[in-house]
């Protein structure tokens, strides 16, 4: 059985504040979530991407986690594609969970690929006149 | 005799009734589009706003924001603004109106972490944010404000600039007061029908870096001015595309839907 686990770790990426069109308040800012599971679905689209997966959780029960990301502009920046993630791929992603403590809803961090690629999304772009 | 006097009357009195209405109809302005208003003879414009601009962050993450520091708020602003607080230290949201897909509004709309794509003509300044695709016009051809009681209140409300010197003033009112605020998960002061904003527009020198000084009132929800200035960097390398929130966004979105959202 693989398992659900809830790590507290420092969060390097630096997630844009505004770049979703919701707030991130109710997200952790420090703990992360590190879910092993296969995907259910990948939409590529703005405001931003997401990705649905199934994770087995203590009792074995498939748990139904949606994870949020950037939108596809900063994703394509740091290496991804529409087709990057597909229904069946076995997947472990990282994330923040909610501070509530409600499973099954994160904020990207990180995927690892079952070809051992991990992917990031790059952060909205910061300051500096460009 | 009689019958066409009487008649004759009647049409006058119609005539003047019909000269009456017409009189309280504002006439139309010329579209800033109209080629006759564009052909018109204008002091050439100090600088030309025209392309994509991206808030500068650089002065950290909360860069986005318009407080702290906040104005003194009213006892009806300073409620809200202390349920948000105290929600936001129980890890919930306060009434997330722009996650549930409302319009931003102005100011948060200048702030988003997405480009602001402006085109300037002599008549208007056109935006277009690529968040939510949101679109604002500030008008320069010289009307005035319309009718309070004839506008249709908006989110980003009726802007009018003037040029002053090397500084385009604009000033933005009849705005939408409700489902409007000035922060978003964090701050939760409402922005009302009374909101009032100018914004003092200068590109610095090199033109890479464009500044907007904000003055803003609404004696409903604070006292005085609020004042915040904000720079945005040109960006060369993207182009706005098509960001809507859709019906279904949130459907996939659980922290959307959570218990955390408190409306």
């Amino acid at each position: 059985m693989k398992k659900l686990l809830i790590a507290s770790a420092l969060v390097l990426s630096v997630v844009a504040p505004a770049v979703a069109h919701h707030s991130p308040a109710a997200f952790e800012a420090q703990k992360t979530v590190t879910l092993t599971g296969v995907i259910k679905e990948f939409r590529w689209q703005n405001p931003h991407t997401w990705i649905e997966l199934y994770v087995p959780n203590e009792k074995g029960e498939e748990v139904l986690w949606a994870v949020e990301l950037t939108s596809p502009t900063y994703l394509v920046r740091a290496g991804w594609k529409s087709n990057t993630l597909k229904p069946g791929d076995k997947v472990t992603v990282v994330g923040r969970p909610l501070k509530s403590g409600e499973p099954g809803s994160a904020i990207f961090t990180s995927v690892t690929l079952a070809d051992g690629r991990t992917l990031v999304e790059r952060a909205a772009r910061q300051g500096g006149a460009k | 005799m009689f019958r066409s006097v009487v008649a004759g009357a009647v049409a006058a009195v119609l005539a003047m009734a019909s000269a009456s209405l017409a009189a309280q109809v504002p006439a139309e302005p010329l579209s800033a589009l109209a080629p006759e208003n564009l052909a018109k003879s204008r002091p050439k414009a100090p600088f030309d706003l025209t392309g994509n601009w991206f808030v500068d962050t650089s002065p950290g993450p909360d860069a986005w924001r318009f407080g702290p520091p906040y104005p003194k708020l009213t006892a009806k602003a300073q409620k809200e603004f202390d349920t948000g607080m105290k929600l936001l230290k129980e890890g919930k949201v306060y009434k997330d109106d722009i996650g549930q897909c409302w319009p931003a509004g102005l100011p948060l709309i200048m702030t988003r972490y997405w480009p602001t794509a402006m085109i300037q003509l002599p008549t208007a300044v056109y935006m277009v944010s690529e968040f939510m695709n949101s679109f604002r016009t500030i008008f320069l051809d010289g009307r005035q404000h319309t009718d309070p009681d004839v506008v249709v209140r908006t989110f980003n409300g009726e802007s009018i600039g003037r040029w002053e010197g090397d500084t385009l003033v604009v000033e933005t009112r009849h705005f939408r007061g409700d489902h409007h605020w000035m922060d978003q998960g964090g701050a939760s002061i409402p922005a009302g029908e009374q909101l009032r904003i100018v914004e003092r527009f200068r590109l610095l020198p090199g033109g890479k870096q464009l500044e907007i000084a904000y003055t803003m009132t609404d004696p409903e929800h604070w006292e005085g001015e609020w004042k915040s200035t904000k720079r945005f960097n040109r960006v060369n390398d993207t182009d706005i595309k098509e960001v809507v929130c859709l019906p279904d966004l949130n459907d996939h979105l659980k922290s959307t839907r959570s218990k955390t959202q408190v409306q």
